[in-house]
């Protein structure tokens, strides 16, 4: 599941994710008539329009063995949330909760299917890390990515402070209250730069929208990266 | 009473019309409370040095400061030292009954001048004479009925001869307690009050229990830590040794 | 707040207090502060998860109950010889208040700290009917002077300067003080303790309220509970229904997590548990004590979406690690109870529309659910809020318009590819150094402060046709 951002902004993140993963011995798909997960609807209180988004992608994926999805977020919307949205049909809500079951964040999908945590990768240099918010909170996730990125023997990573801090995207927030989302992203950046990192690195679409789109405002040299661009050693120019 | 009956009646549909959001329970009761108080009593008549140690150390913690005197009859003496180190020269205390002893003839032989809350005497003029008394003190003499080692906390129990600002309206509580009441958790502390209410009103005779951990404190000012602003600056506590 | 305030739109609020350099400085200090302390307290403090976990089961189980409790509370109440009023909306709560003064004689009242009280104008009632209340919790009395609203709900005045409070007390005080915070306390003190002396009522609200005793329990730090509940000869509780729980073994669980929560302290210096007036043979205590239960639109919610908000401790942890909250301050939210949990108390209390703007002054992180005593799921009832606006058509048109097009696109790939193709086109006059910037309309907000990423020349869906 590629999701909505990555396919018409960040094709590169998706790119390197399938080369990654058949790197890595895994038969990639892709069906191409996927175009969201609908949380952007579903976080605003749309919900009956993103059931009707749910029950489509449900449908799309239900005969891949794995879901595999580059973004925290996306990939909580459909273990979490899906089900809920779907409950008032019985086959829907089963069809949501075998794909909730089948669906993972990359990083968990590395580390936990494939049990891989040491991957080679040309990468070399001094990286940070962001804790999107529901990677963190909503799937638990905060070892793997890391664990990843230690992994790889040029990476050195330096914790950032204030990592599980939200990075002010929110979805529509960023543009619905977009001067507190760009104070909160002010006092993120503050803590990334301050690290002396070369890349700042995060595991969701638009938490890297956001915080790339204020590193390259403020004519940063830290740059915002993707952990599959890591991992697969592509890094965008 | 037709305000009530609606009102209640109110929130007796809303709450039929859920099984709410989960099965849940209420905390367990101890059954029946005055055994199990009697059980954490023996328990504690064991542990009581190392409540002590840890009292000490949770009460030091919240500024507490900590003395301890061999016995009842040298208590005075260390009370009247917190007073002279302070400059010090009105005390108020509670009645000796509920002290466990007279504390007034020692410190005023040690010249200090010693207001005594007597139990049976509450009518209004003593009532006005007290409240005087209880606002020009500087320090307060007061048992503790529990004392709680895991947050340094002292309990008193308002009532006859044990009013409620001997601890609360001078700039310096002293407290005076033995081995007897020591207790370890908080959770010991929910039993004794269970048991304390079984029959609430042979067991106190006061409508106020206070729970004070440390000195009167707020950080309201730019979240700058000061002490005693509306209660006292200091609380001591003074341990007596013998049983 | 006034309703003059509220006429400006949340995000211009919002706005003004980014803008603010010192209240900027006073939340990060307090807010990183709290949470410092906060996560100190827990973390040597293992036994905590399961306790959050009881006390989480034990407000939702006196919910289901609600009833029965309340009626043992008030039962017991009465026969140790205090008075239970029964207060269906703020209006009523004002009244019954406003009665006992009229009755008693009653010209001046000190109040111990109580968003209760705030929640219904208690204060702004008073003063019109000639009694005079007098905030003592320090914080409420700084602002109280500085005839401000609390922007905390543990610290009121956060976001005042020592020098601002100096010039405050200097000026109503007729003094001349420093700004020293132990000069400014000891001033506070005197001042307050001929009031606490003096008054003839004292207001407080209620943390808990124990059925089985008929109990009131109040939390405090500064003594001004104690003061207000043994002083004046008249002691009146307000509580929301909601803090009615059923045993003393009950409020253990409470008390060993609420201090850590809210201010990392193991327990606060005071807590007072009070079972009606005074007793025979008390010196002290009041003669008549008062407990006013207030619903105000809580009940409505126990079989609505915001159940789960009545189990607000009113600790204000949520507040300190919120995102926006630590950006905003409290008085942007413009009323009574600010932060996370605010929303969804203003929505409770004031109905769904009081909230169009503020349930989207969130970006959904969840620190708050992570720190919630009591496990409130926040952000859900947030969303769920949100759905609401939908549903009952208070959201704008304009946005409602968006989004079904948003959904339209997203069901047909189709279309989701040409809308791609377009604004491939469409952003080729906004497109600098491989980024979008100074983009018109909605984007504008983003591209304001934020480069956006162009629509990329091939997207995946295209590049695919390779890599497949």
């Amino acid at each position: 599941m590629i999701t909505c951002l990555g396919d018409v902004f960040f094709p590169e993140v998706g790119v390197a994710m399938v080369r990654l993963l058949r790197r890595l011995g895994v038969e990639v798909d892709f069906p191409e008539a996927q175009t969201c997960c609908g949380m952007p609807l579903f976080n605003s209180g749309y919900h009956r329009d993103a059931a009707q988004v749910a029950a489509r992608t449900v449908k799309l994926f239900e005969d891949a063995p794995h879901v595999i999805v580059p973004s925290g977020s996306c990939a909580w919307m459909v273990k979490a949330e899906y089900p809920g949205l779907l409950k008032h049909d019985p086959a829907l809500r089963a069809a949501a909760e075998s794909l909730a079951r089948r669906t993972r964040e990359l990083s968990q999908f590395l580390v936990e299917v494939l049990g891989i945590t040491k991957i080679e990768s040309p990468f070399h240099g001094k990286v940070t890390y962001h804790d999107s918010c529901h990677l963190l909170r909503g799937l638990g996730e905060s070892a793997s990515p890391r664990a990843l990125l230690r992994g790889v023997p040029g990476v050195e990573l330096v914790e950032l402070p204030g990592a599980d801090q939200c990075c002010g995207f929110g979805g529509s927030f960023s543009v619905r209250l977009p001067e507190v989302s760009t104070a909160i992203l002010d006092k993120k950046l503050a803590n990334v730069e301050a690290t002396g990192a070369r890349c700042l690195v995060a595991c969701d679409a638009g938490c890297l929208m956001q915080m790339g789109g204020g590193l390259t405002r403020r004519g940063s040299a830290v740059k915002a990266v993707h952990l599959a661009q890591v991992l697969a050693g592509e890094l965008p120019a | 009473m037709a305000a009530r009956a609606e009102f209640l009646e109110r929130i007796r549909r809303e709450v039929a019309k859920t099984p709410g959001l989960f099965e849940a329970e209420p905390a367990p009761r101890p059954a029946p409370p005055s055994a199990a108080a009697e059980t954490i009593r023996r328990e504690l008549a064991e542990r009581w040095p190392q409540a002590l140690d840890r009292f000490r150390e949770e009460f030091e913690r919240v500024a507490g400061v900590f003395h301890r005197a061999p016995r009842f009859t040298a208590v005075p003496a260390v009370i009247a030292a917190i007073a002279r180190e302070r400059g010090a020269r009105r005390l108020i205390t509670w009645d000796p009954v509920a002290l466990g002893f007279d504390v007034a003839p020692a410190l005023a032989r040690e010249g200090l001048t010693v207001a005594v809350a007597r139990a049976g005497q509450e009518d209004e003029t003593s009532r006005q004479r007290h409240r005087e008394e209880a606002a020009r003190a500087e320090v307060g003499v007061t048992g503790a009925d529990f004392v709680l080692a895991e947050t340094g906390t002292l309990v008193l129990l308002s009532g006859s001869g044990r009013p409620r600002s001997t601890s609360l309206l001078p700039d310096v509580h002293v407290a005076v307690f033995g081995r007897d009441r020591l207790l370890e958790t908080l959770e010991q502390m929910g039993v004794m009050l269970e048991a304390l209410h079984v029959e609430p009103d042979r067991a106190m005779s006061g409508a106020m229990i206070t729970f004070i951990t440390g000195p009167s404190r707020t950080a309201d000012i730019e979240l700058t830590l000061t002490r005693g602003v509306h209660g006292p600056k200091e609380v001591h506590v003074v341990f007596v040794e013998a049983p | 707040m006034s309703d003059t305030a509220l006429r400006t739109p949340f995000p211009e609020r919002a706005g003004a207090a980014l803008k603010d350099a010192f209240l900027q400085e006073a939340l990060k200090i307090a807010t990183t502060k709290f949470i410092d302390l906060r996560k100190e307290s827990f973390a040597g403090f293992p036994q905590g998860e399961a306790l959050r976990d009881r006390a989480r089961a034990i407000k939702e189980a006196t919910l289901q109950h609600l009833d029965v409790h309340l009626e043992r509370l008030a039962d017991n109440v009465e026969r140790l010889g205090g008075t239970v009023h029964w207060a269906t909306t703020a209006e009523e709560a004002r009244e019954i208040v406003l009665r006992l003064c009229r009755d008693r004689g009653v010209r001046m009242a000190v109040k111990s700290k109580s968003m209760a009280t705030e929640e219904i104008d208690l204060n702004e009632a008073l003063e019109h009917a000639g009694v005079t209340p007098v905030e003592t919790d320090l914080g409420e009395y700084i602002i109280q002077l500085a005839h401000e609203k609390p922007s905390h709900i543990i610290a009121p005045a956060i976001h005042k300067t020592k020098g601002q409070v100096a010039e405050l007390f200097s000026r109503e005080l007729r003094g001349e003080f420093p700004a020293d915070p132990e000069v400014l306390t000891a001033v506070a003190r005197k001042a307050l303790r001929e009031k606490f002396l003096q008054a003839d009522m004292g207001i407080t609200g209620a943390n808990f309220a124990i059925a089985e005793t008929g109990t009131v329990v109040l939390v405090t730090n500064e003594g001004n509970g104690r003061m207000v509940t043994s002083l004046p000869r008249i002691h009146v509780a307000l509580m929301g229904i909601e803090k009615v729980i059923p045993s003393m073994s009950d409020l253990v669980v409470f008390l060993a997590i609420l201090a850590r929560s809210a201010t990392g302290q193991k327990l606060s210096s005071y807590t007072t548990l009070v079972r009606g007036p005074r007793r025979v043979g008390e010196l002290e205590g009041p003669e008549e004590f008062h407990l006013i239960l207030l619903d105000n639109g809580r009940s409505r919610q126990i079989a609505s979406t915001l159940r789960e908000a009545l189990y607000c401790l009113r600790c204000g942890a949520c507040l300190n690690v919120c995102p926006v909250y630590r950006q905003i301050g409290g008085h942007a939210y413009g009323y009574t109870y600010p932060g996370p949990i605010g929303i969804l108390l203003t929505a409770m209390l004031k109905g769904n529309e009081s909230v169009r703007e503020l349930a989207h002054a969130s970006s959904l992180c969840g620190a708050c659910k992570d720190v919630c005593p009591v496990r409130i799921d926040i952000p859900r009832m947030l969303i769920e809020l949100r759905e609401h606006l939908d549903r009952e058509r208070i959201a704008p048109w304009s946005e409602r318009l968006a989004f079904k097009a948003f959904r339209r696109l997203l069901l047909s790939p189709g279309a989701f590819r040409l809308t791609a193709r377009a604004g491939r086109w469409l952003q080729l006059p906004f497109v600098r150094e491989g980024r979008l910037r100074g983009l018109p309309l909605l984007f504008s907000s983003w591209t304001r402060t934020r480069d956006l990423p162009p629509v990329a020349a091939r997207t995946f869906r295209e590049l695919w046709k390779e890599l497949r």
